[in-house]
């Protein structure tokens, strides 16, 4: 044991020096804050400027109302209404393919942000049209599509001949607020999105740390067999010593770096005030993580001895990295049914638990039994995967060239 | 120190190493002697326990391998590599701890070793800023540092300039005095001849001799004649009576078959060279190689041919 701990220590500390790893650990997070959070800040970031959309109306009356409405309803910041309507076309006298022309050319001049076409059959078909050079405008066009739906409906309930007040209740805007019940029947305020979020942080986190430590491992073991020093290492140390000490030093430098980001990202969360993810959650996922960290760490070495070469060594991680997606394909119907049969057996698969259950638990709390079940047969797994990893890493790290077949591997599992 | 006791190593369909049997003492040189592919490196490995024998055992002070042993073997492979980015020193310190030295003794002791080896500038420097001989120079601390029993070489004149060549030999002599085993593998003759208490040659993974040199020499017969001379010694190829001819620019080597005509034999020598030297001497170790193992060879190339 004293031998596996100086040979984590040596794989930690000249790793932690290193240049590469420093800037991973700086980089990497603003390279996450850079693709994600930047656009998701200038998205909702209020306009500054008014933007002056065009109306093209049949109805006489319904560009107008919209005028009003949307002045009425937003603002920006400093009180000005965020969207002016500017009528085109002759109103009295409409021509809808001469009014086009020249809103198009409004368009094209970027005098205005837009135009709507608003039919007179708008009360009968619902439909209308907007047109811009940049429809990906979400935010613009829910805007308008939502306001025009609110005209249409009061002025048909008014046709109706209802009290204006009355109106105003019934089209009062629906806000959905989900609260999930956990199984102590506590109630915790949270909804699709946050429930998705700390699934995905959890997986993506474990993600991290067991490609990145999965590499290093791969890495370090091709390192050693290419420059022979492996033969050095055997006759120092036993090989369960030298495998045992390399996957706890190397992480150690995982937990490490996934450590700083987690920081970093708890951080940003507080500055924003979002809860991302629950503290019993959290709890009761960290054996999966560990364990699961562990399983996969166990086959990285099993698989990366007998190779010898670096590109040997990546085509095969990605495959493991392939395995460990598989959940995240099946989160949509996981989400809809987790506690479903086929999910649970599923689950049992040593190779996803981890994933699954991280989309699992953040849902629905599984069954006590269910989780303890998991937890010792992913135990088990794992104290199996590190036995065979050792078996294969000490007979097949001084072989080079070819790689065992699965007759050869069968072998050196049966053997002392 | 270690016996080696019927060892057999096979791998898929190849036969490494097969019956091989030797003993070193301490305070002994053994020189691990054979052409290339014998299969040295294969025994070497097998009593390190880097590799598991098909079959013989190994014992050190009469006891099998257990992980106590570690500490006292010390190891330089034929394949020279280090880590190449780390620094020299914690290269060094790492190794040794490794095979149990505590970090300040193993740091101490290194600063000698490297001072002692001209290499101290470099102990802050990385691996890869080193020449190929000075790396091979740290993998030699490397095997020595924590003071081992028996130390185990595997081809250490390789790449050595002929100054380095004389301060490993210093080191072979000092470790020697001071009761270590040593064990290296060579094919070249000269060093195994001018070292080693003991030799075991191997061919085909066979041992071909064993045995203490000078006992090894004497069963090949003092019958063998070394001359220096200037003139031209083309003519021995083809003189009868003597065998196992060795020629080169200004000396040779050869063994005499027939004793009535050594007389004639010598008129021949001086009539035809200017004889500088002329003495009947044990066979070179050299010698004895080639007849075992170039012996071997010839025989089956002709096979082959024919």
């Amino acid at each position: 044991m004293r031998k596996a701990l100086a040979v984590a220590r040596w794989e930690f500390i000249e790793k932690v020096k290193t240049k590469a790893f420093i800037i991973s650990l700086i980089l990497t997070p603003l390279f996450m804050i850079g693709a994600f959070v930047l656009p998701t800040l200038l998205i909702t970031k209020p306009d500054t400027e008014p933007r002056i959309i065009g109306v093209i109306d049949e109805t006489n009356d319904l560009g107008k109302l919209l005028s009003n409405k949307l002045e009425d309803k937003f603002k920006l910041p400093d009180g000005k209404p965020n969207y002016i309507i500017r009528h085109i076309g002759n109103r009295a006298l409409l021509d809808l393919e001469e009014a086009k022309k020249e809103a198009d050319n409004l368009v094209v001049k970027e005098d205005i942000e837009g135009y709507l076409i608003i039919r007179s059959t708008i009360y009968n078909d619902s439909v209308f049209e907007y047109r811009a050079q940049n429809v990906g405008n979400i935010k613009v066009t829910e805007r308008l599509n939502r306001t025009i739906r609110d005209l249409i409906i009061e002025k048909k309930l008014k046709a109706e001949n209802l009290d204006p007040e009355v109106i105003k209740k019934l089209t009062f805007p629906i806000e959905l607020k989900s609260v999930k019940i956990s199984k102590t029947g506590e109630e915790e305020e949270s909804d699709f999105k946050t429930m998705f979020f700390s699934a995905y942080i959890f997986i993506m986190a474990m993600f991290i740390l067991i490609i990145s430590t999965g590499q290093l491992l791969v890495r370090s073991m091709v390192e050693e067999k290419s420059n022979r020093i492996i033969e050095v290492l055997m006759s120092s140390s036993s090989a369960n010593d030298l495998m045992v000490g390399k996957i706890l030093g190397l992480s150690a430098l995982g937990f490490v770096q996934i450590g700083t980001w987690a920081l970093i990202g708890i951080a940003i969360a507080l500055k924003f005030g979002t809860a991302i993810i629950s503290l019993t959650s959290a709890l009761v996922l960290l054996p999966f993580f560990i364990l699961g960290y562990l399983f996969y760490a166990a086959i990285f070495v099993g698989v990366g001895a007998p190779l010898s070469t670096e590109q040997e060594a990546q085509q095969v991680t990605g495959y493991l990295v392939m395995i460990l997606f598989i959940p995240l394909l099946l989160a949509m119907w996981i989400m809809q049914d987790p506690n479903s049969p086929l999910i649970s057996i599923l689950t049992f698969i040593p190779l996803l638990t981890p994933t699954m259950m991280a989309i699992r638990i953040p849902i629905q709390m599984p069954s006590l039994f269910e989780i303890l079940a998991n937890i010792i047969v992913l135990s088990l797994s794992t104290v199996a995967a590190m036995w065979a990893a050792a078996k294969i890493f000490r007979t097949t790290v001084l072989s080079y060239g070819k790689r065992p077949s699965l007759k050869e591997l069968w072998h050196y599992l049966k053997s002392k | 120190m270690l016996s080696v006791k019927n060892i057999r190593k096979e791998f898929s369909t190849v036969v490494a190493v097969d019956d091989v049997s030797f003993e070193v003492k301490r305070g002994e040189v053994f020189g691990l002697l054979g052409p290339n592919g014998a299969g040295k490196t294969t025994t070497i490995r097998t009593i390190l326990n880097i590799i598991q024998p098909n079959r013989g055992d190994i014992f050190f002070d009469g006891k099998p391998f257990d992980d106590a042993i570690r500490n006292k073997l010390g190891y330089l492979p034929e394949e020279r590599g280090l880590y190449k980015k780390n620094k020299l020193l914690n290269t060094i310190v790492y190794f040794a701890t490794l095979k149990g030295v505590p970090q300040t003794e193993a740091r101490k002791r290194a600063y000698d070793w490297l001072k002692r080896l001209d290499l101290l500038a470099y102990a802050e420097r990385k691996v890869e800023e080193l020449s190929k001989g000075n790396q091979q120079k740290v993998q030699f601390i490397i095997a020595i540092l924590h003071n081992p029993e028996l130390v185990i070489l595997d081809e250490p004149f390789s790449g050595l300039d002929p100054v380095n060549q004389i301060v490993l030999k210093d080191l072979f002599m000092e470790m020697k005095d001071k009761g270590k085993a040593i064990i290296f593998s060579t094919h070249m003759m000269e060093q195994a001849e001018k070292l080693s208490d003991k030799i075991c040659l191997i061919n085909h993974g066979k041992v071909v001799i064993e045995g203490k040199l000078s006992e090894v020499k004497s069963r090949f017969g003092k019958n063998t004649v070394h001359i220096e001379f200037d003139g031209d010694g083309e003519f021995l190829k083809s003189t009868n009576g003597i065998d196992k001819l060795l020629l080169y620019e200004n000396s040779a080597e050869f063994e005499i078959n027939d004793h009535q005509g050594v007389t004639n034999l010598f008129a021949l020598l001086t009539q035809k060279l200017k004889i500088r030297k002329y003495e009947m001497i044990e066979p070179s170790l050299h010698s004895i190689f080639l007849s075992m193992v170039g012996g071997n060879k010839i025989k089956k190339s002709e096979g082959v041919s024919l």
